[in-house]
This record gives C-alpha cells, sequence and structure tokens, in this order.
C-alpha cells in the first residue's frame, strides 16, 4: 500500500507540474513595485519623459532574416541599453497568425502586453474587446500626422501608437523597365512588348484597381457596391493581364517575391514592407511608382502599422512607454533607412526617392474602413478572383455573386 | 495481497452475504489499482470530451459584435478578465447551421462551404489512399519477400524513410516540389516532353479549377496529394504484410505446388486469405488516420483551390483559427466522430477484425 500511496503521490506531482506548465502561457508577471526605476532609468527627450518600467512583452510578425527584424532588434537593443532596469521580451509570431494567436490568447486571460501589426484587424479586435483604450496618452502624439493617428482610432477613441503607413505601390526593376507604366493600358502594352510583372493573387494587392476603373467597395451603410461600377471592369483588366503570357499571378507571397528578386520578373505590385528587402538585391536597379490608374488613380487600401495595448496588460505605461520610444524620430530613423518604412512622424525627413514614392502612395490611397462589413469581403472577393483567373468564370458575373456573398454575410 | 485471496479461503466459514457485497469485495482490489489510472483519464480524457460536447451546444468563443468573449473566465493574478461573459445555450444550432449549410453561415466562412460535399470528399479522400496504401503495400511486402533476393535489407530500410520523416516535413516538401513556378515535377515533366517538340508546361497544380479528368468531380490538387499520400502511407501497410508473410508456414505453398498450384493461384489462394487477420486491422488504422490527417491537406492545398479539397478536420481547424468559432468547431468535431464511430463499427463488422480469425 506504501508503494502504492507514493506512486500515486508522484503521479499527482507529474500531473500538477504538466497542469502548470500548460497553464503558463504568459511569462509571469513580474510584480511592478519598482518606482525606484524613473529615477534610475536616464530620462530621454525621446520618449517624452515616459520611461520603459517592468517587464514588456512585445509580439511583431517581420519576416525572420528581413531588413524589418534587423530594424527592430537594433531598436530593442537601444531601449534595452537605455532602460536596463526594464525587462523587454520580443517574439516573433508568422503575420498569417498574428492576430488568430493574439486575439485567442488575449481571450483566455494571457497574451503579450502589446504587439506590432498593421491595422488590418483593429476594427474587429475594438469589437472583439482584446485591446486597452490608449485616449489618455493621444496628447504624447504631437508629431504624428493626423492620418496616423486617425488610422489608430475608433469611435474617437485611440487604439494604438501609430509607426508607420502602407500601402502598395509598383516596384519596377530599372534595368528592364525605362518608364514605369502610369495607366492600366501602358502597363498592358509594357507586358504585351515582353516585359514580365507578377502579382499577388489577391483581394489585397491588386485593390486599387478597382478605384482607378471608377468603383467603390462599400457604400456608407457598408453595403457592398462594387458590382455597381468599377467592379467588372477590375476583374476583367486582371483577367486581360492574365492572357499574357508574360504575367504570372501567385497565390503564394514567397514565391512571387523571389520571381522578382531573382530577376524573372521585372515588376510587382507590393508594398513598402519589402523595400529593405528588394534594395538589397536589386540595388540602384530598384524603382517604385504609383499604382498604374485609370479613368481615375488607383486607390490602394492604406493602412497605419502601429502598436497595440492587450486587455489583460499589467503594465500599459510601461509599453506605451516602449512604444513611443520605438516610434521616436531617431528610432524611426532606423526604421525609414533600414526597412524603408514611411514613418508617421511629420519630424522624419525622407530623403530616399523610394520611401517618398510609398509615402505618396500612402497619401492617395483609400484609408482602410474599420468596420465589421470588411471582414466578409477577403473570402468572396478571393475567391471570385480565382474563379475568374483559373476558372475562365466571366468577371462581371463573379463581382456580382461576390458582392452578394457579402452582402448576406453582412446581413445587408 | 496479490497472490492469495483471504476473503476466498475463509469463505465457507462466514455468514452467506448478498451478492452485491461479494462482488464489490471481487472488484475492490483491481479497481484500487486502476484508480490512478481512472483519474488521469478523466482529467485528460473524458473531462475535455464532456466540455467538448457541451461546447457544441454554446455560442462559446470570440463573439466581436458584442465585445464579449467566452473563452476564460480567469485572468492573471485570479482577476476575471473584463471582457468575460459566460457563455450562452443555443440549442442544437451550431449543428443546424452546419448540417443545413445556412446561407449566412455559410456567407460568413467565404461562401465556399458545402458540409455534404465535404463529408463526400472526406470519405472519397480517405477510401482512395487506404486503397492504394493496403494494396501497394502487399505487393511490395510480396516482391521484398521472395526467396534469395539480393540487398533485402537494404530495401527494407529504404522503405521506413516516409515513416520516420515528420508528416509536416513531407507535405512541405512535397508542397514545394509541386511549385507552378519553381517545382521539381514541374521541371520533370518538361525534362521528358520538350525534347518531343512539346512547349513547356507550368501546371498550376494547386490552382487549377478545371477537373483534369472530365465528368470526374475532383480537381487536379486531389490528384498532386494523392501521389504525396501514397508515398507517405505504403511502408506501413509493407511493414504489417511483411510481419505477416513471415508467418505463413513454407509447406503450404510445397503443398500447393504438390497439387499443381501456379505462383498466380498461390498468391490468391494463400498469401492473401492469410495475410488479411493483419492487413484488415492495419487498414481500419489507415482509414482512421487518413479521416483525420491534417497535415498533407492543410500544409500542400490548404483546402483549395475554392474549397475543393477541404476535409473535415482542416475545416474544423479554420473555424477556430480564422472564424474563431468554438462552439461551432466543437458541434464539426462531434459530428466528424458521429461519422467515424459506424464506419469503424461496419469496418468491424464486415471485417471481424476484433474477433479471433481461424483459417
Amino acid at each position: 500500500m506504501k508503494r502504492l500511496t507514493f506512486s500515486l503521490i508522484a503521479l499527482l506531482a507529474l500531473f500538477a507540474t504538466l497542469l502548470s506548465a500548460c497553464g503558463q502561457v504568459t511569462p509571469a508577471a513580474q510584480p511592478t513595485a519598482a518606482p525606484a526605476a524613473p529615477t534610475a532609468a536616464p530620462v530621454q527627450s525621446t520618449t517624452d519623459g515616459m520611461a520603459i518600467t517592468g517587464t514588456v512583452t512585445l509580439w511583431h510578425a517581420y519576416g525572420t532574416g528581413s531588413a524589418e527584424e534587423k530594424a527592430i532588434n537594433i531598436l530593442i537593443d537601444r531601449a534595452r541599453a537605455a532602460y536596463p532596469n526594464a525587462t523587454i521580451n520580443v517574439l516573433q509570431i508568422p503575420f498569417d497568425q498574428i492576430f488568430n494567436k493574439f486575439n485567442n490568447e488575449v481571450s483566455s486571460g494571457g497574451g503579450p502586453d502589446m504587439f506590432i501589426a498593421p491595422n488590418d484587424s483593429l476594427g474587429s479586435q475594438i469589437r472583439a474587446g482584446v485591446l486597452a483604450d490608449l485616449s489618455e496618452y493621444q496628447s504624447r502624439l504631437t508629431d504624428v500626422a493626423p492620418t496616423g493617428v486617425a488610422g489608430m482610432s475608433l469611435n474617437g477613441k485611440l487604439y494604438g501608437i501609430p509607426e508607420s503607413f502602407k500601402a502598395v505601390a509598383l516596384y519596377y526593376n530599372k534595368s528592364k523597365v525605362v518608364n514605369p507604366p502610369a495607366t492600366t493600358d501602358e502597363l498592358l502594352a509594357l507586358v504585351k512588348g515582353g516585359n514580365t510583372l507578377v502579382l499577388n493573387q489577391n483581394a489585397y494587392h491588386n485593390f486599387g484597381w478597382l478605384q482607378a476603373f471608377g468603383g467603390q467597395l462599400m457604400d456608407a451603410s457598408g453595403k457592398c457596391i462594387a458590382d455597381q461600377a468599377g467592379g467588372a471592369e477590375w476583374f476583367a483588366y486582371l483577367k486581360a493581364l492574365k492572357e499574357v503570357p508574360t504575367v504570372t499571378f501567385s497565390t503564394d507571397g514567397g514565391q512571387a517575391d523571389s520571381l522578382f528578386k531573382d530577376g524573372k520578373a521585372d515588376m510587382i505590385i507590393n508594398g513598402p514592407w519589402v523595400l529593405g528587402d528588394y534594395r538589397a538585391v536589386l540595388g540602384d536597379n530598384l524603382g517604385v511608382a504609383p499604382m498604374p490608374g485609370a479613368i481615375k488613380p488607383a486607390g490602394p487600401l492604406t493602412g497605419v502599422d502601429g502598436f497595440y495595448v492587450s486587455i489583460n496588460s499589467q503594465n500599459v505605461a510601461g509599453a506605451v512607454a516602449l512604444a513611443m520610444f520605438l516610434t521616436s524620430p531617431e528610432s524611426m530613423k532606423v526604421y525609414v533607412d533600414e526597412a524603408g518604412h514611411v514613418p508617421v512622424s511629420t519630424k522624419v525627413e525622407i530623403s530616399d526617392p523610394l520611401v517618398q514614392a510609398f509615402a505618396q502612395a500612402s497619401a492617395t490611397g483609400v484609408p482602410r474602413p474599420q468596420i465589421p462589413e470588411l471582414d466578409n469581403y477577403w473570402g468572396p472577393f478571393g475567391d471570385a478572383m480565382t474563379k475568374v483567373l483559373d476558372g475562365g468564370a466571366d468577371p462581371k458575373a463573379a463581382v456580382t455573386e461576390a458582392c452578394a456573398l457579402m452582402n448576406t454575410a453582412n446581413g445587408k | 495481497m496479490a497472490t492469495t485471496n483471504p476473503e476466498l479461503t475463509s469463505q465457507p466459514v462466514r455468514a452467506p452475504r448478498s451478492a452485491l457485497s461479494e462482488g464489490w469485495k471481487q472488484l475492490r482490489t483491481p479497481l484500487i489499482y486502476l484508480l490512478p489510472a481512472l483519474i488521469i483519464m478523466m482529467l485528460i480524457t473524458f473531462y475535455p470530451l464532456a466540455f467538448q460536447v457541451w461546447m457544441s451546444f454554446t455560442d462559446y468563443g470570440v463573439i466581436k459584435e458584442e465585445g464579449k468573449q467566452t473563452l476564460n473566465p480567469f485572468g492573471p493574478n485570479g482577476t476575471t478578465p473584463p471582457n468575460y461573459r459566460p457563455a450562452q445555450y443555443v440549442g442544437f444550432r451550431n449543428y443546424l447551421d452546419i448540417v443545413t449549410n445556412n446561407p449566412q453561415f455559410v456567407a460568413r466562412l467565404g461562401g465556399n462551404f458545402d458540409f455534404w460535399r465535404l463529408l463526400a470528399f472526406n470519405l472519397w479522400w480517405t477510401f482512395s489512399n487506404v486503397g492504394f496504401h493496403v494494396a501497394l503495400g502487399v505487393i511490395i511486402a510480396v516482391l521484398l519477400n521472395v526467396e534469395g533476393l539480393w540487398g533485402r535489407k537494404i530495401y527494407r530500410a529504404i522503405y521506413i524513410l516516409p515513416m520516420v520523416l515528420p508528416n509536416i516535413v513531407v507535405a512541405t516538401v512535397w508542397r514545394n516540389m509541386f511549385d507552378d513556378q519553381y517545382g521539381s515535377i514541374n521541371q520533370l515533366i518538361n525534362l521528358l516532353i520538350t525534347p518531343f517538340g512539346f512547349d513547356p508546361v507550368q501546371i498550376r497544380w494547386f490552382n487549377q479549377i478545371q477537373d483534369p479528368i472530365p465528368g470526374i468531380g475532383l480537381p487536379l490538387s486531389y490528384y498532386a496529394m494523392l501521389i504525396a499520400n501514397i508515398w507517405l502511407g505504403w511502408p506501413f501497410m509493407t511493414i504489417v504484410a511483411t510481419g505477416a508473410l513471415q508467418s505463413i508456414p513454407k509447406e503450404m505453398y510445397e503443398a500447393a505446388s504438390i497439387d499443381g498450384a501456379t505462383g498466380l493461384q498461390q498468391f490468391w489462394r494463400i498469401t492473401l486469405p492469410l495475410l488479411r487477420p493483419a492487413m484488415v486491422p492495419a487498414a481500419m488504422v489507415g482509414i482512421v488516420t487518413t479521416f483525420n490527417l491534417f497535415h498533407v491537406i492543410y500544409f500542400m492545398s490548404g483546402g483549395g483551390p475554392l474549397g475543393r479539397t477541404e476535409i473535415m478536420v482542416t475545416q474544423a481547424f479554420k473555424l477556430i483559427n480564422v472564424n474563431q468559432l468554438y462552439g461551432v468547431a466543437a458541434a464539426f468535431s462531434v459530428i466528424i466522430a458521429l461519422v467515424l464511430i459506424p464506419i469503424f463499427l461496419i469496418t468491424n463488422k464486415i471485417s471481424r477484425a476484433t474477433e479471433s480469425y481461424d483459417v
């Protein structure tokens, strides 16, 4: 019996260890009983008097080995050196998982203190109640462009510290393309003349052509109206491109990047987040031009990257202080130089013409709507594109079907 | 305590007791021994199962419209998360949404969801794969069992290879081999056809919508995954078949050849019937594994094109990870179990796999 009791206890102990190991999603929140830290740490003008204290866990979704990852690592090292008393944990999450992982972990009481991502899911995350309200810090964002603050806000409340603007533009290889195409017709003529083009086959990267052909995705009530104007022409144009043998539509972002970087494609439509990586390969041959327009200028979705704080964070002040440090003009300079980010700060001079081109693309793009109706855009329109490009479906019918599906999902 | 039971030896002199208490006396010792295992099973198997069934009748999940979560009432430091609200009972709504393809529910998943198509594809995927696995497994095992075959041990070492590689690695490698731009499969095809004057092809294995064989409603990505999964699955069947082949007495073949049976007749009349008791349970394991084979589908086609190669588990995963509908996903998992249990019972009945088998 003695042996039995012993094994029982041993088993229970093992089980308890397992349980506690499973439960430990977040690093144990350290008691932030260190009010001495602000005096100990050098107060920097860059953080506006805010000092990083306690433990801050940051998630980012920059690719392994990318220029963006290099930039954040430089900045985190600087923050650690400036605030030796603070503990800064950084974890990289693949981009296609960051929103879901954050939502799931925060919903179950864990997750990081903050994460940086585009405002793709801001609206739905606010509605899901996973983000902390940062309105009290809004007065500190004095040298941030108003559209940057607007991109982090919903219903008059601030939910993030903006970092950079992003909108797609046309990258081209100067050794192959001398004059970048200004219109969709010019682009079509170029590829018919032998220049190669790779396009990401999804509902995001070529969204700008909806406006170019005179269309609009949703009306003020969130009802899809792309089938009334522009949508059919947009898809018909993609289909016309697809029929040219020098154009590749790729459903794999890595493959599309490779084709451009290997010189197998002369042009690609992509965002500023790959600027550093493309420049590393193409050097001075890399050019950036606005996405070609048609009857109107193209209107790519303009997003804002920013730092968001979890509703569960025990150290909101420390997290915001880190975000302010990472978006200070000095830090922004690193983001611009290393990764080609378009800064939201008005105090940062952009000398690089490529980054300037992206700044212009962001300024003329369509601000990403934060209404829940947009959540139901991606599936139907992505599928419609597949049906048109891979299945030979009629562009008008495909857009009409996608719009109807989106409105059904939204109950419109 | 274990060898002689004092209760039993002293029984005749004691007063008669009720059958119930007698039964309890008999059960007590085994129960005590089983208790630790039972407690562990309760905690790690039965409780999650029951919890999932409960979940399938609620709206458990991330509720975007209300800014509320129903996931976990326990926040850090013993607090309740500020956005927590208890899950609400919704009856059979989750189940009905799934099996009736509720239009709004389907639209919210992106429009590609059709439960009955999904089920049919999943069953077809399972049986077509396991059919190839078993047939190939037996054929290769018989070939490698030929008397006096040179290098037999080397062949047997090689065919273990697909089994020791992690499934996710295998799926990713095959995904890259089928890549339309850089993949080795397209390059190989071009290497073979361009010398004969054909134009180089660029087959979009996972994107092509038109069915390669008209009349059979299966996209090209199904065939690509079938090839990968056949490669992945036959070695297990070969190992099982090799083991069973070793146990067939040589005298049976000798007697058969004296009676004038040809090699083919020996295969059909001796080898196959004697392999059956080993192969049928292995095939059943194969059916259950392939029915829920997440890696190959998720990492190769991702369910595409247009959700036509989605199977039940990958769809359930998307319900959680993309749509964050935990309750619906739980209902989906219960449906998977309800589909699998009859398959198991029917195959078991037909094959008598769990009964003893006499030649």
